[in-house]
């Protein structure tokens, strides 16, 4: 299979389900990502991306299956676990608060303090060396963040997301109503934590930006997996057959293709 | 001094009003309010009046006056777009990754948007621009204006892409090999000032090369000059996606480099293959040391027919230094002859890798530039 990844994954779902009453959202869902490797994900609408996103997240808690991170099982009951556990997720609205400056968004309900007042300038201090690890183009971080371009505001987001220094980050549909310039933007920042050696999903409609930085495609389908894809081996054309349905598993499809060649031999 | 600081932050920020550079540099808005009064006064920006956050204010960007250069450098994996005053005045700067193989009216319509983005963003005008010139990493026919060779960029065979770009932008566009437009800057920026022969190689996922000669860039007869990727090392050697055999490219570049190390290394990016080689994997500095060799070889044949000064090595490998250089030079010189070995320096260009064939694709952009003023000036 061109699947096998020779670093370990940091996380690993295998037979993910979940069911919302009459609707099979996700079934025997298998997923994995590496350290240092940008996993995309993809699918139609109401394929169960955000079902899938919002269990690695811990906000749903699957009905069966295992998951695996860093080596353990665990079970991930709600967001704060999960982010206990360093899984970062920045979600497509970014949850940042306009009126609040830079520091205060990245800070927000993680204050740092010093005898019991607000220590501003370690969190200034932190802010920048942040912005800077991402190298982030922001003039100030003591503006509110309503005035910042939306690949800026989305720069935030990451940023906040990266305080407690987690091993996997989510980014929902991260280049979404950006234009082109905060696109390249958001992801040469999606390169950037790879080489850090983060795991990154991000999940994303733009193929082009998806066939850009990530390392591996995960095609879901009407909640089930319909084919995991290198990208170095494969084509924006294959990718799209296996979101549309046009080709229905890829593994199965080259599985059957097989089994009469090995027949004859 | 401070009035160079209101400068920087509005050349590294893009059009920003008075209260912007004032939390940026940290200077008080009464200071940046003179400072920017004597700033306008020399000329050096430009003052323009805006609404922020409901109330008046003045938009203030770097002054241009003799109109904006763009260029678009294509990678085999992203596109980088600057936009300048001149070509050592940079006023915006942006990379993008694109997918491998794309298609060549996604990279030209993203390269366009880009260059629209960054001149609104720096506070200026499209009407200001003046010449783009696009970078490609491929032959390109000087004749046809085509992309020269089918196997080479297959996403971008047939289309006229200095059509497709001056459609989008409406300014004279120019086209030229990346590697053309590496040796240009070098040679004005960089590590081939004042040579008379040089040669600037590129080694990042192939191989091409740009040559100076008599102080001119050389293009050869259908600009196709240079193009050392596709010199036969082997001739029974792999298959070039040239569809020739043993090319330099084929021992060389990206993919025969990730190859050798897959089974042993797996999936890695030639970035992650350049940071272990440095960081000692004995692995994947005997592949990248084996390069070298096979770079040296065929170095060693222009070495011999053209007697450089200087042969200045950029792209990613530039990053290794020596522990490619060293293999580069031992080839050269057991196959060069002696008195040309022996006169040639090798070492690696002054530009950082992802600026050289930019800054080269500025200066092509100035030239033009230069070359429309005089114009104007004889017939007017």
């Amino acid at each position: 299979m061109s699947t096998t990844t020779t670093l370990a994954p940091v996380l690993s779902m295998t037979g993910v389900s979940k069911r919302f009453g009459a609707v099979q959202a996700l079934k025997d869902i298998d997923f994995e990502v590496a350290a240092g490797e940008v996993v995309a994900l993809v699918g139609d609408n109401g394929a169960g991306k955000s079902t899938l996103v919002k269990t690695i997240a811990g906000v749903y808690a699957p009905d069966g299956g295992n998951v695996v991170f860093d080596g353990s099982p665990v079970s991930i009951t709600s967001p704060s676990e999960a982010q206990a556990l360093g899984i970062a997720t920045v979600f497509q609205d970014l949850a940042l608060c306009d009126n609040l400056d830079v520091v205060g968004n990245l800070f927000l309900g993680n204050e740092r303090k010093h005898g019991g007042a607000l220590d501003e300038v370690t969190m200034e201090q932190e802010s920048w060396r942040l912005l800077r690890e991402l190298s982030a183009k922001i003039p100030s971080v003591r503006i509110p963040v309503a005035s910042l371009s939306g690949g800026q505001r989305q720069t935030v987001a990451i940023a906040r997301s990266l305080l407690g220094d987690p091993k996997v980050v989510m980014l929902d549909e991260p280049t979404a109503a950006l234009g082109v310039a905060q696109t390249a933007e958001v992801l040469n920042l999606v390169e950037r934590l790879r080489d850090k050696g983060l795991g990154v999903i991000l999940i994303s409609h733009n193929m082009s930006d998806v066939m850009a930085v990530a390392d591996r495609v995960a095609v879901l389908r009407l909640g089930r997996n319909n084919g995991v894809f290198r990208v170095a081996d494969t084509s924006s054309t294959e990718i799209i057959a296996a979101i549309t349905g046009a080709t229905t598993n890829a593994v199965t499809a080259r599985a059957a293709r097989r089994a009469p060649q090995e027949e004859q031999s | 001094m401070n009035r160079l600081r209101v400068l920087d932050a509005v050349r590294e920020h893009g059009a920003m009003t008075q209260v912007e550079i004032a939390t940026a540099t940290g200077l008080s808005a009464a200071t940046v309010s003179n400072l920017v009064k004597e700033l306008d006064g020399a000329g050096a920006v430009l003052l323009r009046p805006s609404i922020r956050n409901g109330r008046r204010a003045t938009q203030v960007s770097v002054a241009t006056a003799r109109g904006l250069l763009a260029t678009a450098v294509f990678g085999d994996r992203d596109v980088r777009v600057a936009v300048a005053a001149a070509s050592d005045e940079v006023v915006a700067q942006k990379r993008m990754p694109l997918p491998a193989d794309h298609h060549a009216d996604e990279g030209t319509d993203r390269a366009a948007r880009l260059v629209h983005e960054l001149v609104e963003g720096a506070g200026q005008e499209m009407s200001g621009l003046r010449a783009l010139v696009v970078g490609l990493p491929a032959p390109i026919d000087t004749v046809s204006g085509h992309v020269g060779s089918d196997g080479i960029l297959p996403g971008w065979r047939g289309t006229d892409v200095a059509a497709a770009m001056s459609d989008a932008v409406r300014v004279p566009v120019a086209l030229d090999n990346t590697a053309n437009l590496a040796a240009l800057g070098e040679f004005k920026h960089g590590a081939l000032q004042g040579v008379s022969t040089g040669m600037f190689v590129k080694v990042s996922y192939g191989a091409g090369a740009g040559l100076i000669i008599g102080g001119e860039l050389f293009r050869g007869s259908a600009g196709t000059a240079g193009e050392i990727g596709h010199v036969t090392i082997d001739e029974n050697g792999p298959v070039c996606r040239c569809g020739n055999r043993g090319c330099l490219d084929t021992f060389v570049g990206a993919s025969p480099v990730l190859a050798a190390l897959r089974p042993t290394h797996g999936g890695l990016t030639l970035r992650d293959v350049i940071t272990r080689a440095l960081d000692g994997d004995p692995g994947c500095r005997r592949v990248l040391q084996d390069s070298g060799r096979h770079l040296g070889v065929a170095l060693a044949g222009v070495v011999t027919m053209l007697n450089p000064e200087v042969i200045a090595i950029g792209g990613q490998v530039a990053r290794l230094g020596d522990l490619l250089l060293g293999p580069v030079r031992e080839s050269v010189e057991r196959c060069a002859i002696p008195s040309a070995a022996a006169s040639v320096e090798i070492r690696v260009g002054e530009l950082p890798p992802d600026e050289a064939d930019v800054r080269g694709g500025l200066v092509l952009a100035e030239q033009l530039r230069d070359e429309a003023d005089r114009a104007a000036l004889s017939t007017g």
